[in-house]
């Protein structure tokens, strides 16, 4: 891993889904160890920037480095430093929970004992142990919320980005994930999270970004965005659905 | 070059462990269509067609043809299926986001088709024993075209599964391209049996040379050159695998 100061750096980063310009000259960075808020109201870029950043989606222009790699031309090193828990549950439906974090880990060149230990002590961690050999289905909501997490953390990453990480959640299962992403983020963790939960972001993170039509509208430290405000207040005057 | 063993070997055993799972619709179908025809093509009907002209019996000239159809069929559908459902419930993410190079992912994918075309292939073979129990002249022959053959249709499946939107789309090639093809291609009939303005048009089929080529390497008896045989199966393979790793390194269906 390059010494960089970022995790995350875009740089006039735009896209296009035919005639409808998604992403406009977005640049923003995110510095190492950063707990990163990235808001926005449904349809403002925030998956799309994501897509970017994880090799998911294509772009027209701009450019993209993970701790100073390009994401690109140097994808086969950034990769291994980005976890991405996802929206959506995209389960491999072949295989047991245990099975899909054990594959997970081989992907990213994890050996399979490692893997297996990697995965064991995640599923303990999320409390999906007694579910190890069912397959996605058999799983509550919840419990497919731990297990997108489980896999986004099996080869260990820098960088954790979260895409709504508590959507549909109960409040025990909320408490569970904000109290593990803190402590990942104490380990030295960069996370980057979305989320449209105002409460959530104002509590867990460092830094916020906020984005609208494909431009960033707002972006700094949490103190220096605020402004003695409510979050929810200053997300509906820059966004300007007041 | 292959830089992430462990992530192609993973790709590899994960293909392996699909299609095991659902053996009842990966290796047993092909098995018992295979003993069906060798049954009512080879011993009900094929004792009484005069075949001689071949210098083989009707079921030894089957058997070979029989053996590539599956080898054929078997490493399409494998890719196709599982590459299309991978896109079809999104977990194909866990493999782009992977640190496996495009090369690397098509490598894996492929692994799977091969691994499924070969277990199929020499499990017809087997299969015929009972029937008409024909060695294998040339093994080493065998074993090259079973690779190129597999290694162009399991490429040829990951580029349907990309090109479909949906499943009803999936088989499109395979029902309308593919299967005929090999059908005229001399599974059950030597193409010199055919009128000759149609066998002129056989020796454009591809699938023509690779039923010979395996042909060859059971009964060493050939219709054609096998170099050219050999040359042409070597030739597709590779021009189908970078035409895979291509879609797959501009991201064709596969990113937004």
């Amino acid at each position: 891993m390059r010494d960089s100061k970022h995790a995350i750096e875009i740089n006039n980063l735009t896209k296009f889904f035919g005639d409808l310009q998604a992403l406009d000259n977005v640049s923003f960075s995110v510095k190492r160890g950063d707990f990163f808020a990235f808001l926005g109201p449904n349809g403002a870029g925030k998956t799309t920037t994501i897509n970017a950043l994880t090799g998911l989606s294509n772009f027209k222009s701009g450019e993209i480095k993970i701790f100073g790699y390009n994401t690109r031309t140097e994808y086969v090193r950034t990769r291994p430093l980005v976890g991405l828990c996802a929206q959506e549950f995209n389960f491999d439906p072949f295989l047991t929970i245990y099975q899909i974090l054990v594959y997970q880990a081989g992907y990213f060149g994890i050996l399979p004992g490692e893997a297996a230990r990697r995965a064991d002590a995640l599923l303990e961690r999320f409390q999906l142990t007694s579910k190890r050999n069912v397959k996605h289905r058999a799983l509550s909501g919840g419990m497919k919320k731990r297990l997108l997490l489980c896999r986004a953390l099996i080869h260990d990453p820098e960088i954790l980005i979260l895409d709504e990480p508590t959507s549909g959640c109960d409040l025990e299962l909320k408490f569970l994930i904000w109290d593990y992403l803190t402590q990942l983020n104490q380990e030295g963790k960069t996370i980057f999270l979305t989320t449209h939960y105002m409460e959530e972001a104002e509590k867990l993170c460092k830094t916020i970004g906020i984005i609208n039509h494909g431009r960033i509208v707002r972006i700094g430290e949490k103190k220096e965005v605020l402004r003695d405000k409510s979050l929810e207040t200053v997300f509906l005057e820059v966004t300007g659905n007041e | 070059m292959v830089v992430n063993p462990v992530g192609v070997l993973t790709l590899t055993k994960r293909e392996i462990y699909r299609f095991l799972t659902v053996a009842t619709q990966t290796i047993f179908p092909p098995l018992i269509s295979s003993v069906l025809f060798m049954y009512i093509f080879g011993v009900a009907i094929g004792s009484r067609i005069d075949f001689s002209v071949t210098g083989l019996s009707y079921l030894g000239f089957i058997i070979p043809g029989l053996m590539t159809m599956h080898l054929i069929s078997s490493s399409y559908e494998n890719t196709t299926s599982s590459l299309f459902i991978a896109r079809w419930h999104n977990h194909i993410q866990e493999v782009l986001l992977a640190p496996l190079s495009y090369f690397e992912m098509v490598l894996g994918l492929l692994a799977g088709g091969v691994a499924r075309g070969f277990i199929v292939c020499l499990s017809v073979y087997l299969v015929s024993l009972p029937f008409a129990p024909i060695p294998i002249d040339h093994p080493i022959v065998l074993l090259y075209f079973m690779i190129m053959v597999s290694v162009i249709f399991s490429c040829a499946g990951m580029i349907s599964a990309l090109w479909a939107e949906d499943f009803n789309m999936l088989n499109v090639w395979n029902i309308y391209c593919i299967l005929p093809l090999v059908l005229m291609g001399g599974v059950f009939h030597p193409i010199t049996m055919l009128p000759n303005i149609v066998q002129k048009f056989s020796r454009f089929n591809p699938m023509f040379y690779m039923v010979n080529g395996i042909r060859y390497s059971i009964t060493g008896i050939s219709d054609t050159s096998i170099l050219f045989c050999a040359g042409l199966s070597f030739l597709l393979a590779v021009s189908f695998f970078f035409f895979t790793v291509y879609l797959f390194k501009i991201g064709y269906k596969l990113r937004s």
